[in-house]
């Protein structure tokens, strides 16, 4: 029962992942595609959190940790550009 | 099971890659090339790498993207 529920979980987060790629392929503008990656990255935190119990490894979850502070920091460095824009 | 989640993010890789050339907006290309380096992170935890995925996270999408964005404030004369 868990496999399958952690198969389920899996086939879930790829299914955030495509159709992320997907908004970000189709994008009309550009926040568009800067909100379709800002999602991507908490897919993929996601992701590894996912991985890190598949695994049983408790080290990938300090990747996890680092990629969440990081990623804020970048989307905060777009959303400051797009600010002063043009 | 985990090749098959390893292709599929390689193959997300290769469409971020040739997003980030094609698009026509500097802004995108850049975000587009980060996104690149997330996938590349997520593909190395799977492969077992972590010290080298968490490497790739600081570096290539917290540092990179902010310093192609402070660039391309510096160099161009008006809108992105």
């Amino acid at each position: 029962m868990a496999e399958q529920i952690l198969m389920a979980a899996a086939i879930l987060t790829f299914l955030g992942v495509a159709f992320s790629v997907l908004r970000l392929i189709l994008g009309r503008t550009v926040i568009d595609r800067v909100v379709a990656v800002d999602t991507l990255t908490v897919v993929s935190i996601s992701l590894i959190a996912l991985y890190a119990h598949v695994a049983g490894r408790s080290i990938y979850l300090d990747v996890a940790l680092v990629y969440g502070v990081l990623s804020f920091l970048a989307v905060l460095a777009i959303a400051r550009y797009l600010e002063q824009g043009p | 099971m985990l090749e098959l989640f390893v292709y599929l993010l390689c193959g997300s890789i290769l469409v971020s890659g040739i997003l980030a050339v094609r698009l026509n907006s500097t802004l995108a290309a850049a975000v587009s090339g980060g996104l690149a380096s997330l996938f590349a992170a997520v593909c190395y935890v799977m492969l077992g790498a972590p010290d080298v995925a968490m490497t790739e996270a600081s570096i290539g999408s917290g540092l990179s993207v902010p310093i192609f964005l402070y660039a391309i404030r510096r160099t161009t004369e008006k809108a992105p």
